[in-house]
């Protein structure tokens, strides 16, 4: 139980990668706050699974690009749990398109969702974690990032912006005992990459050093690590989790 | 309606957390940086603790103007010009920039801010008179 006495906030919380974090700190002892955008009712199917859970899990609406309502909803935990340990910054888009054919929406979109939304509740975390001297921020970041596919400019882009914000935010947030990192999965097994998955076939095993898509859990675990207090010396990193597609070469 | 002593109080308390410092060290007279050892994220701490203690906003620029540091419009060779002065006591009515005005280089604002401008600063807003 590494997260017991502990809270978080996950966003993205309902669907996917970020669901399975809610699910792994919310076994491990955390009070978790989750924040979906529009699927009430995985949202609801979520609380319902996690109920058996050692403490709280409490769905909140939001949509992750409006900064006011981050720190809205920052100040209300704040305020009722008295502390943010720990933030999941897991809410992601893609809207994939050849760059020549992409449209400032589909750029702007996935650039305000994924960049933006990180950006948004980082600031907003900001202020209770260097008050209360302590936290962990995770952000997720995408092997898109230093090795991009055809069609995500908007997507390798929102994902390499994360990684600097990361790395930049870990050195300002140091001196008041904040660690901020990164966690970059490949392939995994979820509703977002399912297009990419059909398109690629059975051939996108075969770039991939352990031949096989990863799943949301193990994206987790590596997040729940990440956040936890056995990684209290790791600062400003990118974690990759992706069965050593990042390694690169042949 | 806090008194003057009360914000001072405060102050000190918020001061004391935001820098590890012992409270007989935060006096009036004692500057953030030089003797208090306040680095640039501390500013942003001691923000957020002010907007705590004494429940006000303080947007980004208000308590330490670094817009005008860095606008050409105001800095030559590396000083603070006479409009930029004019700035700055337009925006910082509560800080004593007389020893700056002397010899206004850049850097040294950060340096000369202390914890009676501070003080000044919270009184301005909230209206303390006595």
């Amino acid at each position: 139980m590494r997260f017991a006495g502990k809270t978080a906030l996950v966003t993205g919380g309902s669907r996917g990668i970020g669901r399975a974090c809610v699910k792994r700190l919310a076994a491990e002892g955390a009070r978790v706050a989750f924040v979906y955008q529009s699927n009430q009712a995985a949202a609801e199917a979520l609380v319902q699974e996690l109920q058996s859970a050692p403490a709280e899990v409490r769905p909140l609406q939001a949509d992750v690009c409006d900064l006011a309502r981050a720190h809205q909803i920052a100040d209300l935990l704040f305020e009722e749990w008295k502390a943010i340990d720990v933030l999941v910054n897991s809410a992601g888009i893609v809207h994939d398109g050849l760059l020549g054919a992409m449209t400032a929406e589909q750029w702007q979109t996935v650039i305000a969702v994924n960049l933006g939304g990180t950006y948004n509740y980082c600031h907003a975390v900001t202020q209770p974690m260097m008050m209360q001297r302590r936290g962990s921020i995770v952000n997720l970041s995408s092997t898109a990032a230093d090795f991009p596919s055809r069609g995500q400019a908007n997507y390798a882009a929102s994902k390499g912006g994360i990684n600097g914000l990361t790395r930049a935010l870990a050195k300002e947030l140091a001196p008041r005992n904040v660690r901020v990192n990164a966690v970059a999965p490949g392939m995994i097994e979820t509703d977002m990459s399912q297009a990419v998955r059909s398109l690629a076939g059975a051939q996108i095993k075969q770039i991939i050093p352990l031949k096989r898509i990863g799943q949301p859990e193990e994206v987790a675990a590596a997040v729940a690590f990440v956040a936890s207090d056995e990684a209290s010396y790791l600062t400003g990193q990118i974690l990759h989790v992706d069965g050593g597609v990042s390694l690169g070469g042949y | 309606m806090p008194t003057k002593d009360e914000v001072f109080e405060k102050i000190q308390s918020s001061l004391v957390d935001a820098l590890g410092v012992e409270e007989e060290e935060v006096q009036p007279e004692a500057t953030l940086v030089g003797d208090l050892g306040a680095e640039s994220i501390d500013f942003l701490d001691i923000a957020f603790r002010l907007e705590k203690a004494f429940n006000i906003k303080i947007p980004q620029g208000e308590l330490f103007p670094e817009d005008i540091l860095t606008d050409p419009q105001y800095v030559q060779d590396g000083k603070v010009t006479e409009a930029g002065l004019a700035e700055l006591r337009k925006r910082m009515p509560f800080a004593n920039l007389d020893n700056f005005t002397k010899n206004p280089v850049v850097q040294d604002l950060v340096n000369l801010m202390s914890v009676a401008d501070l003080c000044r600063f919270v009184e301005g807003k909230l209206g303390v008179t006595e």
